[in-house]
């Protein structure tokens, strides 16, 4: 994953865009900051979600692996609010694996 | 046979005791006469001017053949005052229930026909066993939390079943408390990923609000089975040895998932006076066998045995067999 982060502040809903000066140097700086520090771990915290993500529908919807799982009477529940991720957790869990999974 | 009915019986004292049990099931080995207890027990209790629902958990339901009316899938259907009985019709409780998600996923998502994969993995689901017993276990919280009655009388499935039907609400319960806890988590990752991005709100998660919902549901309906105060759960057993060894194994299981045990009725007894008179060497024979085993019964449950039914001449269908049953179960 090689996304850079946006460098473009990125301006909190309703700020004016003239406010410049001691507060726009502020504003950037918080953003570096941001960008620096915290970025990543942000980062790191949506790719876990996203695992996790791919971890529920293993076990609500497995069956579509040929996984059974059970019951399948509420999963059925579940289904129409994981349609979208259905395609990109197939890919995902049926892709091909070497050493260099583990190293990224 | 000359079943003379008492003025007043233990089961009916039960009943009088204890007017809060609104949750009656009988329970037992196939073919014992679980159904024509719930009728007769039904009927009984709407002659005292309760609202009755006698409704069947059972996919081979056989409320249509005592009360002599097809009751199949129609909902609750109207015997008599204050009697109501119903069938769940299983395989179109299932089929509106697939409707019901395809409808949910093409207005989501405004699609015209749902994704093959997703329309094969419907089928395919609603294709496996369990499904069945899932959906009465659905329809039967849809009933039972209406509360519209003042009595629910459970005509429920074979022993092994109605086992695997106490347990299902445990293993469900179970299955959504894990992936509840992991929906928590996901959650929490985004919080504090949006924490970071300094964004305010976090979506509401839908599937954690269903995951609720569905959790709720079960509970509601696995409370009821284990409720202490009012549900009532009886025992029929027939003195024969293989059925008293049956129900008493039955019996420590449904102990162990808390079900409450009210009692055991006796069913199927040959009148004792058939003894003193000139009967076959046949008759003879079973009429001793039995005397043993209804020995056994009254040394091993006692006073737990509430009810000694006696075989009737003929088999019980329609009202006016339900009310003589009623009366010599209930008394007059």
């Amino acid at each position: 994953m090689s996304k850079e982060p946006s460098q473009e502040p990125t301006k909190p809903d309703g700020e004016e865009p003239k406010k410049k000066g001691l507060f726009g140097i502020f504003g950037t700086a918080k953003e570096v900051m941001y960008g620096m520090a915290t970025h990543d771990m942000s980062r790191s915290a949506l790719r876990t979600r996203a695992s996790m993500e791919h971890l529920f529908i293993l076990i609500t919807m497995g069956d579509l692996l040929g996984v059974p799982i059970l019951p399948p009477y509420y999963s059925l529940r579940l289904m129409p609010y994981v349609v979208p991720q259905i395609s990109t957790w197939k890919r995902r869990m049926l892709r091909e694996r070497d050493i260099t999974d583990a190293l990224g | 046979m000359a079943a003379k009915a008492p003025a007043q019986t233990d089961l009916q004292r039960v009943f009088e005791q204890h007017p809060e049990r609104r949750y009656i099931m009988f329970g037992g080995k196939g073919g014992l006469g679980k159904t024509t207890f719930s009728a007769a027990t039904a009927y009984w209790l709407a002659r005292q001017g309760k609202r009755v629902l006698v409704f069947s958990v059972d996919p081979q339901a056989s409320l249509s053949d005592i009360f002599q009316q097809d009751i199949f899938g129609k909902g609750p259907v109207k015997i008599m005052e204050n009697l109501w009985a119903q069938e769940i019709d299983a395989d179109s409780h299932i089929k509106a229930y697939q409707d019901e998600i395809r409808k949910k996923i093409l207005d989501m998502y405004g699609l015209d026909a749902v994704p093959e994969e997703i329309e094969n993995y419907i089928q395919a689901a609603s294709a496996e066993p369990a499904m069945e017993e899932s959906a009465i276990f659905d329809a039967v919280v849809d009933i039972v939390v209406k509360s519209d009655y003042d009595y629910y009388i459970y005509d429920l499935v074979p022993l092994g079943h109605a086992l695997y039907y106490l347990s299902m609400a445990k293993v469900y319960d179970e299955w959504i408390n894990k992936i509840t806890q992991l929906r928590q988590q996901m959650r929490e990752y985004e919080q504090v990923s949006n924490v970071m991005k300094r964004k305010k709100t976090t979506e509401e998660d839908q599937i954690l609000g269903e995951l609720q919902d569905i959790k709720q549901r079960i509970n509601a309906s696995s409370r009821i089975l284990t409720d202490k105060v009012k549900t009532a759960f009886f025992f029929v057993v027939v003195p024969e040895e293989m059925i008293i060894l049956d129900t008493r194994k039955a019996a420590e299981l449904f102990t162990k998932f808390d079900v409450p045990l009210a009692g055991y009725v006796v069913n199927r007894v040959l009148p004792e006076e058939l003894a003193g008179q000139n009967v076959p060497e046949y008759l003879k024979k079973r009429l001793a066998m039995q005397k043993r085993y209804v020995g056994d019964i009254q040394k091993s449950l006692g006073k737990d045995v509430l009810a000694y039914v006696p075989e009737m001449e003929r088999d019980v269908t329609g009202l006016p067999a339900i009310e003589r049953l009623a009366a010599i179960m209930y008394g007059q």
